[in-house]
């Protein structure tokens, strides 16, 4: 009799523990669903005055707070170009570099490629800023015979460096994923070696890559820091449209610049909540596809 | 020092203002924020208080316009402006009564790239500045220096720089600068956006000029040159002055009130003469 009563008093104590563990998970799973509703419910309920009071001028290509013209396009358009540009160079020099280091025999080369990985990726943004300042952007100056490098290009070329590491490493992930079978049949088969990457390994990989090209394009879009101090916050469309070789605006940078300054409640703060909704939407979009490549990837191995 | 690291020593300053900005938010402190021009001057007067009465004074940067706005929002005791109060601004907050008080006085002038300035461009007219950043004239041929594009920076709207620099060249205090080539935030970044360029123009408060950032002189429509010395802007002659003030709301604290006392006595003045500025008593 003893013996059972001993049993369940920690039977029940446990029990108890598990309930409040339980609540707790549930809790805090609720807390942050609830979170993400509350940042969108905000976002959208103070865009409302940008889009009623200056909903006539977000399609324009001039800004100017005090006349209340709100002309947003610029900034799209700069945050369009920077992120063309990151990935145009990024994705390539990611993919291959990762095939390297993923098909590599060494094993040492494979840690001493993943350490400095993980210490790029680990520099705060204002750090790759200060560097685009006070060197990059002047190297960028002297090459194209330039007044000034902060362009949309230096933006576009120092964001490259920073995603670099995301996709790299996922890459490299999505790579050493593929199961040896795959690489043996292949290599059996008598196919040289890049085409057992071309053929087997890529296509099996393909869906993860995408994935980390998606998630990396996320982190591009939201940089603001690095980017600011490079771009030359002018709010005006490049000319051509397609000239990263002038200065420009995203809408990352015009909020870091402006956030501050202007007084809430107002339609100049509006819009620029207004603008943030739009960042919002499309990283949620990429994090969305992001995910659906990933698990349409564990679906089929 | 050489020309390259100037810039890299101003940025790392910028960081270390971001950083700081980014720890401070508790309460048993007096925190100010706002104008980077009205900045050194405070900041020198906030540690030497710190020295003599043990109380803790932060003090940030974000531009006169956000200073404004922690202040009304609470989030500051004193908010610094390089330039007065809009009346738009007070719109904002109707149930707060500010007040603005002036601590000193400076000038804000055009300053030119050293390799410029060395070709003999020392002094221009307004109706040329305005040209300037109206983008008419966009050489330095025309205005008497070598054949050289005009690299125009100009500064973020809300900054008390340039609505006093505006306010007396283009006549209107938000006036755009259709002629600008850059616009920047803070004087650092200014200064070091000047220093980076060989054709540049830009605004500067009178303190932060330098041997790569030189201020140049006015010529006045008497053909007279006003250069923008201390002597030139306390008798007024200058053209392009304002008052450096601190705001304070009628509901202030009274280490609030002892530290704006500090800044009006003699020793806070000469904090205000110690970082280039013209002391108001």
């Amino acid at each position: 009799m003893a013996g059972v009563k001993l049993q369940t008093r920690p039977m029940r104590s446990r029990n108890f523990w598990s309930k409040i563990a339980h609540m707790g998970i549930y809790g805090s799973t609720l807390v942050s669903t609830a979170l993400v509703a509350l940042i969108l419910l905000t976002l959208l309920l103070q865009s409302g005055p940008a889009i009623f009071e200056a909903g006539h001028t977000l399609h324009m290509t001039e800004w100017n707070p005090a006349e209340g013209v709100f002309g947003i396009v610029p900034m799209i358009v700069g945050s369009f170009l920077v992120m063309v540009i990151a990935l145009a160079l990024a994705v390539p020099t990611g993919i291959l570099a990762a095939i390297y280091i993923a098909e590599t025999r060494s094993e040492s080369v494979k840690r001493m490629a993943r350490s400095s990985l993980e210490i790029l990726a680990g520099i705060p943004s204002i750090v790759y800023g200060l560097i685009g300042v006070a060197f990059l952007s002047i190297w960028i100056a002297d090459i194209f015979n330039l007044q000034t490098g902060r362009l949309i290009l230096t933006a576009g070329i120092l964001l490259a460096v920073m995603i670099l590491p995301t996709i790299l490493s996922l890459t490299e992930d999505a790579i050493s994923n593929v199961p040896d079978q795959y690489k043996e049949n292949a290599h059996a088969l008598g196919l040289y070696r890049y085409e057992v990457i071309k053929e087997a390994i890529l296509p099996q990989a393909k869906a993860d890559i995408t994935g980390a090209v998606l998630l990396s394009l996320g982190r591009a879009l939201g940089e603001t820091m690095a980017v600011m101090l490079v771009i030359g916050s002018i709010d005006r469309l490049p000319d051509p449209i397609y000239n990263v070789l002038s200065s420009g605006q995203t809408i990352t940078s015009k909020l870091g610049r402006e956030v501050g300054e202007s007084a809430f409640g107002s339609t100049h703060f509006s819009v620029l909540v207004f603008m943030s909704l739009i960042l919002v939407a499309l990283s949620l979009l990429l994090t969305i596809m992001s995910q659906t490549f990933l698990r349409a990837d564990k679906h089929r191995v | 020092m050489s020309k390259k690291l100037k810039p890299l020593i101003s940025m790392s300053l910028l960081g270390a203002a971001v950083g700081v900005l980014v720890g401070c938010t508790a309460s048993d402190h007096i925190s100010v924020s706002g104008s980077t021009t009205v900045l050194p001057a405070v900041s020198k007067a906030a540690d030497s208080f710190h020295m003599e009465t043990g109380k803790v004074v932060i003090v940030n940067a974000g531009g006169s316009g956000g200073g404004f706005n922690q202040l009304a929002e609470g989030q500051t005791h004193i908010g610094m402006m390089s330039r007065d109060i809009t009346p738009e601004e007070i719109a904002q907050f109707p149930d707060i009564k500010f007040t603005p008080i002036a601590i000193g006085r400076d000038a804000v002038a055009p300053v030119i790239s050293s390799e410029i300035y060395d070709t003999g461009v020392n002094s221009l007219t307004l109706t040329e500045i305005a040209a300037i950043y109206r983008g008419d004239i966009d050489n330095w041929k025309e205005v008497g220096g070598p054949d050289k594009a005009i690299f125009v920076i100009d500064k973020e709207s809300s900054s008390g720089t340039r609505q006093t620099f505006m306010k007396v060249v283009m006549g209107n205090s938000k006036a755009p600068a259709k002629g600008a080539d850059l616009v920047i935030g803070s004087n650092n970044e200014e200064q070091t956006a000047i220093t980076q360029s060989d054709s540049a123009i830009g605004m500067l408060s009178h303190a932060w000029f330098n041997d790569n950032v030189k201020g140049i002189a006015i010529e006045m429509e008497d053909g007279k040159l006003i250069t923008p010395t201390l002597d030139m802007i306390s008798s007024g002659s200058f053209p392009i002055t304002r008052d450096l003030n601190i705001i304070i709301r009628d509901d202030i604290t009274p280490e609030t009130q002892e530290f704006v006392d500090y800044l009006l006595s003699e020793r806070g003045q000469s904090f205000v003469s110690a970082s280039g500025y013209i002391p108001v008593k």
